[in-house]
């Protein structure tokens, strides 16, 4: 009985980042087809979609391998051009545009993760911050490229062709396809390979754990969905402009990934829907002559949050507000009352207790255990995979 | 899995979205208002753009308010920004048009205005943009309409003029990062190559790099330098100019206008700046004038070519309403368009701004006459 | 290519290298990327475009820009950088970009959007012969901006402050324990960062006279690519990739046809120093230690 019942539980939280998106699609797809959506908060949605999909699949390369990225939005700006091309000519020559999007999403896709092999190549030599600055040149040699190739459009940017309100539905059905593969990947052997890497590489190696091939696999996958956000994208606004894929894009990318917690996919869910929405209210509540405000807000916004969050002096305050102490607390209190037999013979609720204090105190160092988790690979960090 | 404070917030977040979602339906605003609606950078490299179209409408607005609106009922303006992008232009469109909006001076620049144009297109909701000057813009649909001069007429325009006044070693500058600079240095290559006339060719990149020396030193043996780009570039231009002894003559479009006040009596600015302009900041004509008083009085700086086509956009709009006749303060945006389409399309319309008298055609572009403005001192 | 286009780029080589030279101190002592430095920049360039509306002497312009940006770069470490002290890099990383948000729209709001036009010193150029024009600013760039590296080099190598700067750099806990007061190091780190910053900003004005909000933001990455080149947390590396990348700038913007590809080329040859050599010119090679 009791044993059933944890196992239950855990198939609820690794559902839970389909849950999740799907019911966010369902509730907002039925809105859609009833006429009760309005059109810029269907927009919204596809905004938040290809967030999502941005953002998970720079986990898997920041929060999952442990190497640090500043160029995910060239990886977009590829499949967005390329991508937008293809839908182009395909919606043209074959009338239908959902079917020409799908093919072009796949090309796209494809095209990204070419890029993402060669920029996975000096992934495999460089290490932290020097990998970090190759990525960003690498950003901002893409972005130039196209500006500067005969067939797309120049400063005039890539007339493409938008998909309309029901947009968002492919975004979320693509990020759900997605978060499928990464969870499946991160909780099979070749995901544990890739934390290890992270970890510890030498010793991953030494393990027989083929580390090019694996940093390369990584690269490339997330350049893949990169370059399939980047075709949705392009299905979202039209022209597509090069100097939207800017580093600053790229940063808020990984500004989403850090906020939701590296190596948690549904913090990154939430975080890459959180900037969207906050982007959005921003630029709808502050127009005219206090837009200047905007940046300020968000500024403010992100270093109260990252200051708040990861600070070690705000720690005790921090375990106070935590929602994970707060929840075993409730749970402690139902089990108590309703469910006896999932509670064990210690009364006073030993789930209750945070464990942890010994192995904190031990480690006297100057060790933060992080909710978030450190750039460098670590070879202390305990905080692993999520929904482990 | 952990669970922060940040989820917390992120969760209050959405939620607070989601409410807003179905309680700003049912809302009406108070006050009733004819909505003019717009996008522009605000923010970012392109801003003073934007807040110059900005102020240049609001001050329309404002004059019509105090002369009493339209049937009674005042205007309001409301800008959106979309940092030059195409993105947000597209969703400041839609939240504007949830807004209410029932007409638009479009966007400011001419990737956003793309935007804009596409989906007011569908919507059939009548926008003639200030300053967006690509070609691309007025083609979105039939609803779109321009004050400014479009690219392409600009850069066969000053090559005519090149070709006019016998300059032999011609020079061009432009830049390959911006939609206005290369659909006017298209045209112009175009036109000269029509005019069998050879030219160099210097290129820069505004958003990154905006150091004119070796530009300037590569065109060093011309006469005339062709400036297809803004104000705050060209007064680098023509500084960089002073720093090499380079003596030609700078020769631009309309995005000039404003360069004066880039210059202090220290730069010693001995070029020559001549600019093909509808607009010109000095001029003695009443209406230019009262506006250029009014800007200043209100903003405490010169106006410049994007204040004033801002202020002629929401004239033009407030003219054909009152032209049309239009009453009902619900009208929709549909009806509205095809009244002040008819009134605009009309060959006996024009409309006298400070940017000179303007009519229209089909295709949205707007003809007017173009001065050569003389700068120098 | 003109041995013009030499100096011209020697002289921008010179700005990257003063600002290479703070991002690569911040990284080496305090081991984060100070993404905000570019803004830096710009807040010394406003600070000069304030005095000189006030009085007209450059040399008061460019003190009263040393005085802000160090209070700036000392503040923005006390409010912004320490709470973050032993937090992750990336933490620290993020609050950088919002710092660089930060100044960015508070110098909107104060100065507006629009360029500035800034005059420091009256253009004045140098004829050698017949073909060659230097600008007096690119000497006065190139003279100051050598006589403040070397400078800089000896004050770390031979100052007691130099030395607990690099003891610091070396190994933070030890240096602690032998006495070094590393708070203080840090802060003095941006504190001379900064003050660098005011004074590139100076040239940056010298040569682009004019300012705007966003003035700091290509610069900086430009600058922040110099130092990786040269090896970040490397003085002298610092020198070396800002002038090396400053050439390659000039002369690809000389020739007309790789001109508008010559982002893509800096950026290019960052790649290829790195393929090369994998911590940079001059950086030291990590060892791994198992």
């Amino acid at each position: 009985m009791k044993k059933t019942k944890l196992k239950e539980l855990y198939k609820l939280k690794t559902y839970s980042n389909y849950i999740l998106l799907a019911a966010a699609l369902i509730v907002f797809t039925v809105l859609e087809l009833s006429g009760g959506l309005r059109r810029s908060h269907a927009h919204l949605m596809a905004v938040i979609g290809f967030s999502v999909i941005l953002a998970v699949s720079l986990n898997l390369v920041v929060g999952f391998l442990g190497e640090l990225s500043l160029g995910h939005a060239g990886f977009m700006c590829v499949g967005a051009y390329i991508g937008g091309l293809l839908a182009k000519q395909l919606t043209a020559s074959m009338g239908n545009q959902t079917l020409a999007l799908i093919i072009s999403m796949i090309a796209g896709g494809l095209a990204a993760a070419l890029f993402g092999f060669i920029v996975g190549l000096p992934a495999l030599r460089l290490k932290g911050d020097y990998l970090a600055i190759v990525t960003l040149a690498f950003g901002e040699i893409v972005r130039n490229l196209f500006k500067n190739l005969p067939w797309f459009g120049g400063a005039m940017g890539l007339s493409t062709e938008s998909y309309g309100t029901k947009l968002f539905i492919i975004a979320f059905i693509v990020a759900i396809i997605m978060i499928a593969l990464m969870q499946n990947l991160i909780h099979s052997k070749h995901g544990r390979a890739i934390t290890a890497i992270r970890d510890n590489e030498i010793a991953a190696r030494a393990m027989g754990i083929n580390v090019t091939f694996y940093k390369l696999f990584v690269f490339v996958f997330a350049a893949f969905f990169a370059g399939i956000a980047g075709v949705i994208y392009s299905a979202y606004a039209t022209p597509v402009l090069y100097s939207y894929f800017s580093f600053n894009y790229s940063i808020e990318i990984l500004v989403m990934v850090v906020l939701g917690g590296m190596g948690s996919i549904t913090g990154s869910i939430l975080a890459a829907a959180l900037i969207s929405v906050l982007n959005f209210v921003l630029q709808s509540n502050l127009s005219g002559d206090l837009a200047a405000l905007k940046y300020l807000v968000y500024a403010l916004i992100l270093m109260f949050v990252v200051i708040f969050g990861n600070a070690p002096a705000l720690k005790p305050i921090r375990d106070k507000l935590n929602l994970h102490n707060l929840k075993v607390k409730i749970f402690a209190l139902f089990r108590k009352k309703q469910d006896p037999d999932v509670v064990l013979s210690d009364s006073a609720g030993w789930d209750a207790i945070p464990t942890k204090i010994p192995m904190d105190s031990v480690l006297s160092t100057d060790v933060v255990p992080s909710e978030s988790s450190t750039l460098s690979p670590d070879p202390r960090k305990e905080d692993s995979t999520d929904g482990k | 899995m952990k669970f922060t404070a940040l989820k917390w917030i992120s969760a209050v977040m959405i939620l607070s979205v989601l409410v807003m979602c179905f309680a700003a339906c049912g809302a009406d605003t108070a006050e009733k208002t004819w909505k003019v609606g717009a996008t522009g950078p605000l923010t970012g490299d392109a801003s003073s753009y934007g807040i110059s179209v900005k102020n240049g409408a609001q001050l329309a607005i404002d004059e019509i308010n105090k002369a009493g609106g339209l049937e009674g009922y005042n205007f309001s303006f409301d800008m959106k920004d979309d940092q030059a992008t195409a993105d947000q232009a597209g969703s400041g469109y839609d939240t504007l048009y949830e807004a209410g909006m029932q007409v638009s001076i479009g966007s400011v620049t001419s990737g956003s205005c793309q935007a804009f144009g596409t989906k007011a297109a569908k919507d059939n909701l009548f926008f003639i943009t200030p300053s967006a000057s690509a070609q691309a813009v007025i083609e979105t649909g039939t609803n779109a309409f321009r004050i400014c001069f479009g690219d392409p007429d600009q850069g066969t325009l000053a090559a005519q003029q090149i070709k006019k006044d016998n300059y032999t070693n011609v020079g061009c500058i432009y830049d390959n990062s911006d939609p206005y600079s290369s659909g006017i240095f298209d045209a112009f290559k175009t036109e000269m190559e029509k005019q069998s006339m050879t030219f160099k060719v210097q290129t820069f990149d505004s958003e990154n790099n905006k150091d004119f020396s070796s530009a300037v030193e590569a065109l060093k043996d011309c006469d005339i330098i062709f400036c297809p780009f803004y104000y705050t570039e060209a007064s680098l231009v023509a500084k960089a100019c002073v720093a090499k002894g380079v003596n030609a003559v700078l020769f631009g479009c309309d995005g000039f206008d404003g360069i004066n006040a880039m210059f202090t009596e220290a730069d010693h600015i001995t070029n020559k700046i001549l600019y093909i302009t509808p607009f010109d900041v000095n001029s003695t004509e009443s209406k230019s004038a009262a506006f250029v008083a009014a800007y200043k009085a209100k903003y405490g700086a010169d106006p410049d070519q994007f204040a004033a086509d801002g202020y002629d956009a929401v004239y033009v709009i407030y003219t054909a309403m009152k032209a049309a006749g239009v009453k009902d303060i619900n009208i929709k945006p549909s009806d509205l368009c095809n009244a002040i389409k008819g009134v605009i399309l009309d060959k006996s319309f024009s409309y006298s701004g400070v940017t000179g008298t303007m009519t229209w055609d089909e295709s949205g572009a707007c003809t007017k006459t173009p001065i050569i403005v003389d700068l120098t001192k | 290519m003109s041995f013009t286009t030499i100096i011209d780029g020697l002289s921008l080589g010179a700005i990257y290298a003063l600002i290479a030279l703070g991002y690569t101190m911040v990284y080496g002592i305090a081991k984060m990327l100070n993404f905000a430095h570019g803004d830096i920049i710009m807040v010394g360039a406003y600070a000069i475009y304030s005095t000189l509306l006030l009085l007209d002497l450059p040399v008061l312009a460019i003190a009263v820009a040393v005085v802000v940006c160090i209070a700036l770069g000392v503040v923005v470490e006390k409010l912004a950088y320490r709470p973050l002290r032993g937090a992750s890099p990336l933490a620290v990383l993020i609050t950088a970009i919002g710092v660089s948000y930060f100044l960015q729209s508070v110098a909107q709001l104060i100065f507006g959007a629009k360029s500035l036009p800034v005059s420091v010193m009256e253009p004045n150029t140098i004829h050698l012969g017949d073909f060659m024009t230097i600008s007096v600013s690119t000497i006065i760039t190139l003279a100051v901006g050598s006589a403040i590296m070397v400078g800089l080099t000896v004050f770390i190598k031979k100052s007691r402050i130099g030395r607990a700067m690099i003891a610091v750099s070396e190994d933070r806990s030890a240096a602690q324990l032998m006495g070094v007061n590393v708070n203080l190091i840090i802060t003095l780190t941006f504190a001379i960062g900064s003050a660098l910053a005011a004074v590139a900003s100076l040239f940056y004005l010298m040569q682009i006279p004019s300012t705007s909000p966003t003035l700091g933001s290509m610069p900086g990455i430009k600058a922040f690519t110099a130092a990786v080149i040269g090896g970040i947390g490397s003085v002298p590396g610092a020198m070396l990739g800002g002038i090396l990348l400053g050439l390659v700038e000039k002369i690809c913007l000389s020739i007309e046809v790789i001109a508008p590809y010559t982002t893509a080329i800096e950026f290019s040859l960052l790649v290829l120093i790195l393929m090369v050599r994998p911590t940079g010119i001059l950086g030291k090679q990590i060892k791994e230690k198992v």
